[in-house]
């Protein structure tokens, strides 16, 4: 399934064995490389060949859907007989399963011909370079050091054919010295784009500054997230708040709140395949067209993001935002997190800023309140005080039980830089923020 | 197939000082159950042949689906190289400790064959489970089933060769009581999936899906009335279920000797559990002995032998409250000049053996539960997780709870919602004052333990009884 025409192939040949049932099917199939360091060696390094099929039989509103990494005819039959056995006795859904038509694609992932060839020894290259320059400051470096080609095929029996192709650059470090830590992340679809040496500068400015750190009391303070601790929180909110089925069942904080003006008029922030500067994925996973969605306008709280299956039980819109049939029950997440930039640069944040903690990084952030949206989680590898608009000294690491919306409607100040950052499905891409109230419970000493 | 892994590692023995092959198939089937609706059932066939080699001192790993020969020299080819791209930056050839040669099989030892159980018999189950939730502002309930059955073939250069055979079946129930602006939920038999065990359907059977709905459905119905859980100091009890997520997070993490040595520092963190703390440090009260025990019949986390062929094992972690041992692989143990402990496992055939949990048990006490409740004046009851977080060190901690009760006098009182705990880990284990008998003994099966890059998830167990800890910091989530 390397191009179209394999993946037409493989579309016909289900046909030929499902016949007279209606069908999806979705098909990945790519190769996945991944150098980890640490202690500043390399102590893992793996690669992987794989596909996956996963055919979805669909007999008058009883569905099952069979798995498989093996594409032979056998394999394949065999699988397809189990999922028609079990449409038969399986009870029917409480709504009518429609399938999609047919559809045409604005987008395209991004693919780097230079990011498929980029083999073990030029990942293991670049890595000794970071590690050379930060042994030199008696650091220790931890990461890891991905690279990835991979295409995506969704059709169905209507005759919707979707194929699209990407690459990934993902990359993650952490240096350390004693006490002292920082972490820098890359996320991209080209390897072209890679800098190790912005990267190492990056990680070394931030750890000599995170030295001697001291304990602060909890309280509530005055913060500003990097990017990074942004798109940590604002994955987290659209997974627990966003998901349009927890909103069509009455557990998400949205439901009360649809159409109320909560935050400050600068919060916007949507799931956008056409930022400039996301990895767009094209299509969701029964190949409706990826669109714009807005989830917070202006201040204003939206909508969610809705699955083909919330949508067509609760008689909404898809937006494109199917998830596989084995997360199916879970509903939907935004794919490609954005937030709106503003106008500040990061130093005049810090500059008029007359005391306040700034955060690099967030360390196993979870839910606690999902109607409220309060999340707990610990500040990891940079975690500063800001006294009279500069950065004094470098914080012990502390617990914060914060709620969302509590921290978005205190939010005065957002960068015009926006990064590129990990999230849920697709990369975030998020601004640096203040806000003024940011609860921090509890510190961490024995 | 094992005569092709043979052959590949034949190719391979003059190439590396060591290689070991992994054939793993994994046949998967889940089912789950919305409102007495079947929302979704999948079956998945997943097999694929991973190749690990050590050549030039350092580690290569290269794994694919394709499974002819000619496909598999290439992929074992790919591992060398990688591996002569690990050298790169080598500081010393890795070594491993020494471990016998084993030629032996594995099957888990079950009474029903789960996947000859007729797909009706399941889903009518969690129909009529889910159907039967549905009771006042029960307006959503869940019900799942997933079993595994997994076949491993593993040879190695030390001439090791092993098949193994591991069942695998869980699952539960989950009841939604929504409100105006709250909701609340009640799980059985275990928050997250439910339960889950190295058994058979009878595994299904012995959890009395049908005779808990009820309970569970007017349970999330009170804690939607119910006032929070008061802020303070006082003494608790947890739960069995909860109390096996304590354990994973705070002791389960802590003792992995790759995080102990840096290995995964850049991403699921270290641990405070360092090198010169072992057999040195006042780890809980004299009532905490948690083992690792991959031996324990029907534990999620017990099999013949690990993926690096060690077998299987019981091992002291945590001795009447000193802490003794780690969690290890076999290049881990070496470091310590010590053998492994069996406890390096990989989710599946394209994925590396990390130091992982087996069943990470606390031991039980001699306390009946009436007696472990009944010296408590004031405090709470707390069970079943909500919510989970815990440093990069595993120091500090903060756990939210689906139920708490209150204990007043010695007796359980009224509910309480949205309970949150939270404290420093060997703190919190010397306040242990108390831990209740073999009677109310489980293993808890949890079967999404996360750790590494790429990404592997984990089946690993804890065996607990309800435990006792004084003055802990408590509160509600806001």
């Amino acid at each position: 399934m390397k191009d179209i025409n394999s993946g037409k192939e493989l579309v016909n040949k289900i046909k030929s064995f499902i016949k007279n049932y209606d069908f999806e099917i979705i098909a990945s199939e790519g190769k996945s490389e991944l150098t980890r360091f640490a202690e500043s060696y390399i102590h893992q390094n793996v690669a992987e060949t794989n596909l996956n099929l996963i055919v979805k039989v669909i007999n008058e509103d009883r569905i099952a859907a069979v798995g498989m990494n093996s594409i032979d005819d056998h394999t394949i039959s065999k699988n397809i007989e189990k999922a028609i056995e079990v449409t038969k006795i399986a009870p029917k859904l409480d709504y009518h399963y429609q399938l999609l038509k047919p559809q045409s694609y604005k987008i395209k992932s991004k693919y780097s011909k230079d990011t498929a060839n980029f083999n073990p020894l030029n990942r293991a290259q670049l890595v000794s370079q970071l590690i050379k320059e930060v042994n030199k400051r008696e650091y220790e470096a931890a990461g890891a050091f991905k690279t990835e080609e991979s295409t995506l095929l969704v059709a169905n029996s209507e005759g919707v054919f979707a194929f699209d192709r990407r690459t990934k650059v993902d990359f993650n470090c952490v240096i350390t010295r004693d006490n002292s830590t920082a972490h820098a992340s890359f996320i991209d679809s080209d390897i072209n784009n890679f800098n190790m040496n912005k990267i190492t500068d990056e990680l070394l400015r931030t750890a000599l500054k995170n030295v001697e750190q001291i304990e602060i009391d909890p309280g509530v303070y005055t913060v500003i997230l990097s990017p990074e601790a942004v798109s940590e929180i604002l994955n987290y909110t659209s997974y627990t708040a966003f998901n349009g089925k927890t909103i069509m069942e009455g557990k998400s904080f949205v439901c009360h709140n649809q159409g109320k003006k909560i935050f400050p008029e600068t919060i916007t922030v949507s799931d956008d395949p056409f930022d400039e500067l996301t990895m767009p994925i094209p299509f969701d996973l029964v190949g409706y067209p990826r669109e714009k969605i807005d989830l917070i306008k202006n201040g204003v709280i939206k909508d969610g993001v809705y699955d083909h299956l919330t949508a067509l039980k609760y008689n909404r819109k898809c937006t494109g935002n199917t998830l596989p049939p084995e997360q199916a029950s879970f509903g939907a997440l935004p794919f490609n997190l954005v937030m709106k930039e503003g106008s500040n640069s990061v130093e005049e944040m810090i500059s008029s800023t007359k005391k306040g903690i700034y955060i690099s990084r967030f360390h196993y952030v979870n839910i606690l309140n999902p109607m409220s949206v309060q999340l707990t989680g610990m500040t990891r590898d940079g975690t500063f005080l800001i006294e009279d608009g500069k950065i004094v000294r470098a914080i012990k690491n502390m617990r914060f039980n914060t709620s969302v919306v509590d921290m978005l409607k205190a939010v005065d100040m957002i960068s015009k830089e926006r990064q590129t950052k990990p999230g849920f499905i697709g990369p975030a891409v998020t601004p640096y923020l203040r806000t003024n109230n940011f609860t921090f419970s509890s510190k961490t000493s024995f | 197939m094992k005569k092709i892994l043979k052959n590949i590692l034949d190719w391979l023995e003059l190439k590396v000082s060591y290689a070991d092959l992994r054939f793993v198939q994994t046949e998967k089937e889940n089912i789950e159950v919305e409102n007495g609706i079947l929302s979704s059932y999948n079956i998945s066939t997943d097999r694929g042949v991973g190749i690990r080699v050590l050549a030039d001192g350092a580690w290569g790993f290269a794994a694919s689906n394709n499974l002819d020969k000619a496909s598999l020299q290439e992929t074992a080819a790919k591992a060398l190289d990688i591996a002569r791209a690990s050298a790169l930056t080598k500081k010393e050839d890795v070594r491993l400790a020494y471990e016998d040669r084993h030629i032996d099989t594995y099957i888990t030892p079950i009474t029903k064959n789960p996947f000859q159980i007729n797909p009706t018999e399941k889903i009518d189950l969690l129909v009529k489970a889910t159907r039967m939730m549905l009771k006042d502002k029960v307006k959503k309930s869940e019900g799942s089933l997933s079993f595994y059955k997994t076949h491993k073939i593993f040879v190695s250069t030390e001439g090791s060769e092993l098949e193994q055979t591991i069942f695998e079946s869980g699952g539960g129930i989950v009841a939604y009581a929504i409100g105006e602006g709250d909701f609340q939920k009640r799980s059985y038999p275990s928050s997250f999936g439910g339960d889950y065990a190295t058994r058979g359907y009878e595994f299904i059977e012995e959890m009395n899906l049908l005779e808990n709905t009820e309970r569970i459905a007017e349970e999330a119905n009170q804690l939607l009335v119910a006032p929070p859980t008061p802020e303070g100091i006082t003494d608790i009890v947890l739960g069995g279920s909860q109390l096996a997520l304590q354990v994973h997070e705070s002791c389960g993490h802590p003792v992995e000797l790759d995080r102990v040595l840096g290995k995964e520092i850049s991403y699921a963190g270290g641990s405070f559990l360092t090198l010169d703390k072992l057999n040195n440090f006042t780890y809980g009260s004299p009532e905490v002995t948690i083992v690792a025990d991959a031996t324990v019949p029907g534990g999620l986390g017990t099999f013949g032998y690990d993926d690096e062929g060690v077998p299987a094992s019981k091992s002291y972690l945590v001795n009447k409250g000193k802490f003794v041992g780690y969690l290890m692989s076999r290049e881990d143990a070496l470091k310590l000049g010590l053998k492994s402990n069996g406890a390096a496992r990989a989710e599946n055939w394209n994925r590396i053996p990390l130091v992982r949990m087996t069943n990470v048990n606390l031991l039980p006490g001699n306390l009946e539960l009436d007696k472990l409740i009944g010296d408590i004046k004031e405090g709470l009851y707390l069970d079943y997780n909500k919510s989970w977080s815990i440093d990069d060190k595993r120091i500090n901690f903060q756990f939210g709870t689906e139920i708490a009760r209150e204990i007043k006098n010695g007796k359980l009182g009224k509910i309480y919602k949205n309970a949150v705990y939270q404290g420093i880990t060997p703190g919190f284990w010397k306040s242990c004052d108390g831990i209740s008998s073999e009677k109310y003994w489980h293993v808890w099966g949890l079967p999404n333990c996360g750790k590494g890059q790429p990404d592997q998830g984990m089946h690993v167990a804890h065996g607990t009884s309800p435990a006792r800890f004084r003055k802990v910091k408590v509160g509600a989530s806001k």
